[in-house]
């Protein structure tokens, strides 16, 4: 059966636990004082410092262990990291029974604090080691309060606190022992049944996200597929149609070349909306994307010089603005120059004839900001992050241009998530709308942990 | 140049056709095949001035086999490739064969579908003019 807790989080719990021992040192430490100067009990003091001093130095070899094994990104192993804390959880009994024999033992209530031993040990163990991390803690502090009694081995009074004499009572010794027993059996019960519970139900749900990623690529790949074998088609078609409308074929009337031109744009649109949702399907299915330092002023001039074309048809001006401390960025610059094509197309498309887009490039501290606004249509504000949707389209958008495939901005959203930049859109209050990227300027690729298991 | 022998392998009829009507209509001689084998057999009995390469036959693999088998071949290799893609480069398959030593496509040059007749011929008719 599996632990509860995954690598890095076991890993976590590990520190976690050193932590709660440094916390543990102190109160010893402190606990020991107060009791002897203040509550005038008289203990063994040096024994009980010295035992502070040892869990303290126990415990930086521990932190260095744990250290060793995870240090700088290594990774280790789901077992070794099981073992620290299964070495840990285990000692932690001796040094809590040591703690007693030399403060009292049963006379000291503070046994209780087995019962926490208990509950943090079946969150790391298995129900079975759970049981037997018990019964260890049963032999150990039944192991103490026994050999007391028998005295065989010394019992420290604790004078001022108690009698001094329920040591040596038997009936007192063997009843404490069987409440004391049973508690932790029965809390042994109680947490793993509950943990065995929380461990079926995250293995459900894994299972279910596997699932769900699984069709998800599932049907990423029949969208591909099933593009390009349309594509395929299409591209048959237009093929026929173009040489036709060439009159490679043999002269048209003019009524032929009408029919036959306005057969060529639909399939020019077909094919635009086929094309844009393979780009989109083929990055959603692509794993890894090469990335390299470069100026994102090509990208930025090559899909300026695309967009302008279109731009002259609709006399609108584009202007560019690039800061002049405006360079290098990290990432994949064919994307990058799709995804500002883009947002300029886009812009061009819903702004009126005879308005301005403009394309500013910010320099940032760890990114360079890239803005388009128009003097279009601007963007209804509730539909402001839907946009960026798939198959979306803004409500005015669709009633100034009926043919859409709504995948640009989709298709502009992927490759700057991929960037790990972000893509946001808002209204200018003068009209129109302002959209925005960020592209990091340097490599966000930390070198990742690998988990081995 | 205008009588050169143009062999046009793609297993796609319609796009074969387009282009020979295109080709044909300009003079040329075209050939077809529809495979790697066919190809070869062409190739073989009548030797083609250039070959027009779709990557995407049958199997993704087959448009790369043939043009690396064939610029490995001394007697071949001198004919250059046109390569037919149905998709842009870029965000295509990748151009990497798979155990590759050369991380490179060995055609000459690429046109996308749909094939565009005066592309077409402007990119024969220059890839016949190299020496």
């Amino acid at each position: 059966m599996e632990t509860l807790l995954e690598t890095t989080n076991l890993v976590k719990r590990a520190y976690w636990l050193v932590r709660l021992r440094w916390l543990a040192i102190a109160v010893l430490a402190a606990g020991t004082f107060v009791a002897g100067r203040f509550l005038k009990i008289q203990l063994p003091a040096p024994m009980l410092y010295l035992i502070a001093a040892g869990v303290l130095v126990y415990n930086f070899l521990l932190f260095d262990l744990l250290r060793y094994f995870t240090w700088g990104g290594k990774s280790a192993s789901h077992k070794t990291i099981g073992r620290i804390i299964t070495f840990q959880i285990c000692g932690d009994l001796f040094i809590l029974t040591a703690i007693l024999h030399y403060s009292g033992g049963i006379e000291n209530p503070f046994f209780l604090y087995f019962v926490f031993h208990m509950v943090l040990g079946s969150v790391f163990l298995t129900a079975r080691q759970s049981y037997l991390h018990a019964t260890l803690a049963v032999f150990l502090f039944g192991g103490l309060i026994v050999l007391e009694y028998l005295e065989v081995i010394n019992h420290y009074a604790l004078t001022g606190f108690a009698t001094g004499v329920l040591y040596h009572s038997g009936l007192f010794v063997f009843g404490t022992l069987f409440v004391f027993s049973t508690t932790l059996y029965l809390v042994v019960y109680m947490t793993t049944s509950i943990s065995t519970q929380l461990k079926k139900q995250q293995q459900e749900y894994e299972r279910a996200n596997i699932q769900l990623s699984q069709k998800d690529h599932l049907k990423n790949e029949y969208v591909l597929r099933l593009t390009h074998d349309i594509r395929g088609h299409l591209a048959a078609i237009q093929s026929c149609l173009n040489i036709v409308g060439d009159t490679i074929a043999g002269a048209l009337n003019e009524r032929q070349t009408d029919l036959i031109n306005r057969a060529c744009r639909r399939t020019a649109k077909c094919m635009a909306f086929v094309t844009a949702l393979l780009k989109l399907t083929r990055m959603k299915l692509s794993g890894t994307v090469e990335m390299s330092y470069f100026s994102i002023k090509s990208p930025i001039f090559n899909a300026l010089a695309v967009a302008e074309t279109r731009a002259a048809m609709k006399s609108i001006n584009i202007s560019c603005e690039i800061q002049p401390s405006v360079d290098e960025v990290y990432g994949e610059p064919v994307l990058i120059e799709e995804a500002i094509a883009n947002l300029l197309f886009n812009a061009v498309r819903y702004t009126p004839e005879k308005g301005t887009v403009r394309l500013c490039a910010k320099d940032q501290p760890d990114c360079v900001l890239l803005e388009v606004s128009d003097t279009g249509i601007g963007i209804p504000e509730n539909e402001l992050t839907n946009i960026f949707e798939e198959f979306y389209r803004a409500s005015n958008a669709k009633k100034v241009e009926r043919d859409g495939t709504g995948l640009g901005l989709s298709i502009a959203r992927q490759v700057v998530q991929r960037h790990g930049g972000r893509i946001w859109a808002r209204n200018n209050q003068d009209g129109g709308s302002t959209f925005s990227i960020t592209l990091p300027k340097i490599s966000q690729e930390t070198p990742k942990k690998q988990d081995n298991f | 140049m205008e009588q050169a022998r143009i062999l046009i392998v793609d297993d796609d009829p319609d796009i074969t056709e387009v282009m020979r009507v295109v080709l044909e209509n300009k003079g040329y001689t075209v050939d077809s095949a529809a495979d790697g084998n066919e190809a070869m057999a062409q190739i073989n009995s009548a030797r083609p001035d250039l070959i027009i390469l779709d990557v995407m036959m049958n199997t993704l693999r087959e448009g790369f086999l043939l043009s690396r088998e064939l610029k490995k071949d001394p007697a071949y290799k001198q004919i250059p490739i046109l390569m037919v893609t149905a998709v842009k480069e870029k965000f295509g398959i990748n151009f990497k064969p798979a155990a590759g030593d050369e991380d490179w496509l060995p055609v000459e040059d690429y046109l996308d579908k749909p094939v565009e007749p005066n592309v077409l011929l402007e990119k024969v008719a220059a890839l016949l003019q190299k020496p």
